[in-house]
């Protein structure tokens, strides 16, 4: 049993979002309540088009909630900021910059010296498992190969929180399985706060500490699950694949 | 390996093609049309008596080129200059965009040549006249593909960086001027086809030196051998001109080389 203290990190009280669209208004999510302790890995689980990038999105601070205030680490999210840091979609890698530029970014805008940044980024680099290519440029990198730099160029800037939207959303089934694999072995040996959306049931159930199963549109909480399944976990032992019916249960009524 | 042999390849590809362009001009003008025009072996001699050697008119040939191409520099990279800060600053600030969009709108369409009387009249005819001309042709090519590839840079670069804490002006340098690079590449190229082409305009219309004074001096003189030897000089340059240029942007833009 671990005795360590565990403290609030996020706090997200009656969070909703509107849109304003042509013709009308967009309610992506809604009354959004949760809190999320230190170190908890946390999935967002639901359908397509739910709200869950909108969700990362306002706690990253891209996007300002329409009603209600999300809270990281003691101060409300008014703007983007290092101690959140983001894995995208799309990856996002600047192209013009080799593997150890884009993990170096943020360090040299928070203005790190020049030997602590390298030796932190190579800290990283090799943490990823990409020792070897840090003077690649993104378009020289398979694709799970760029989403490791992602991952890298985010705990470079030794975040509070990483926010993790379908990180995996883009890669071919073999190499989603072993990114998820490696990101639960990068977790446990730097752990930090996630939160990871995703719409693989999996996915969440192999990596998450707790699922939160969304409604779909707008986005409120319709379930959340606890998972204390010893890690690494295993895809295919009855325990995983009991909870992978039950969880499929609930979201197919939601649909 | 395999490269290699293609490279040769393509050698063998260059110099038939050229032999035969030769030859059907070389056979070409020993009939009646010898008399309209010189065939390749008199042009050549002739550019070669002339490029460091004999003069046309004032000048070697290297010398006129030298002039052409000191016209065409100085004017290219002050357009570019001014291009590159303008062209990015109205995609960076709609403030900026609004002041000068109308007024660019305005003058882009307008190809250089179109303002020489203007610039005689109002600087004379000497360097600054043609200087001005060319910038004007490399200044909007540059500034509209700067504009428009600062406009365009993916906003999820934006985001990247604000995550990462940078701040607007560390966001200017280090995505939108880097994200930029490639399309203002594309237009610092089609500048400079362009800036050449001006350059032999304006000298054609007043100068005493230059490629372009050259071919209409030839046709003043009703010398083909001239113009043709002019012609060929032209070709030459802006053949070399195209080559520095890839390898310059090979060496600039080898992140993006698989994307254009």
């Amino acid at each position: 049993m671990s005795v360590e203290q565990k403290r609030k990190l996020i706090e997200c009280c009656n969070v909703s979002k509107t849109f304003q669209v042509p013709g009308g208004e967009n309610q992506v999510v809604k009354d959004f309540n949760f809190v999320c302790q230190e170190n908890e890995f946390i999935c967002l689980f639901g359908p397509g088009q739910c709200g869950k990038t909108t969700l990362i999105n306002l706690i990253a601070g891209f996007e300002m909630p329409t009603e209600g205030t999300i809270t990281v680490n003691g101060r409300q999210v008014t703007e983007p900021g290092p101690e959140r840091g983001v894995v995208f979609q799309n990856i996002t890698l600047f192209p013009w910059l080799t593997t150890m530029g884009n993990v170096e970014y943020g360090m040299k805008t928070a203005k790190i010296p020049k030997k602590e940044r390298r030796e932190r980024a190579q800290k990283y680099i090799d943490l990823v498992g990409l020792q070897g290519f840090e003077q690649s440029f993104p378009i020289q990198l398979s694709g799970g190969m760029k989403q490791r730099v992602g991952i890298a160029r985010a705990y470079s800037i030794e975040p509070k929180v990483l926010l993790m939207d379908e990180p995996f959303g883009a890669l071919d089934a073999q190499t989603r399985y072993l990114m998820q694999e490696e990101l639960q072995r990068i977790w446990q040996a730097e752990k930090r706060t996630v939160i990871f959306v995703t719409n693989n049931i999996e996915e969440a159930i192999y990596l998450a500490d707790r699922i939160l199963v969304l409604s779909n549109c707008p986005a409120t909480i319709k379930k959340e699950y606890q998972i204390d399944l010893p890690r690494p976990r295993k895809y295919t032992s009855p325990e995983f694949l009991s909870l992978r019916k039950e969880i499929t249960s609930i979201v197919d009524k939601t649909l | 390996m395999k490269k290699k042999t293609f490279n040769i390849a393509e050698l063998i590809c260059a110099v038939i093609s050229l032999a035969v362009f030769f030859g059907i001009w070389h056979l070409g003008t020993r009939g009646e049309l010898g008399k309209l025009m010189p065939g390749p072996l008199p042009v050549i001699e002739k550019f070669l008596q002339t490029l460091f050697g004999g003069k046309i008119g004032s000048s070697t040939l290297i010398v006129h080129v030298a002039y052409s191409l000191a016209r065409v520099m100085i004017g290219y990279f002050i357009g570019a200059a001014v291009g590159i800060v303008l062209g990015l600053s109205m995609g960076w600030s709609p403030l900026i965009e609004a002041i000068f969009a109308p007024l660019f709108r305005i003058i882009r369409p307008i190809p250089p040549i179109a303002w020489i009387p203007i610039s005689i009249i109002w600087i004379g005819l000497g360097e600054d006249a043609k200087i001005f001309l060319i910038f004007l042709a490399s200044f909007c090519y540059v500034t509209q593909n700067a504009w428009s590839g600062a406009k365009n840079v993916n906003p999820e670069y934006m985001n990247a960086a604000r995550m990462l804490g940078a701040g607007k002006s560390r966001i200017l340098f280090t995505v939108v001027l880097p994200a930029s690079i490639p399309p203002i590449f594309a237009g610092l190229q089609v500048a400079l086809s362009s800036c050449w082409a001006t350059v032999l305009a304006a000298e054609m219309v007043r100068s005493s030196e230059g490629l372009g004074w050259i071919i209409i001096a030839g046709m003043n003189n009703n010398d083909m051998n001239q113009i043709m030897t002019g012609i060929l000089a032209i070709g030459l340059v802006g053949m070399m001109l195209s080559t520095i240029f890839r390898k310059v942007e090979a060496r600039l833009c080898r992140w993006n080389r698989s994307e254009n």
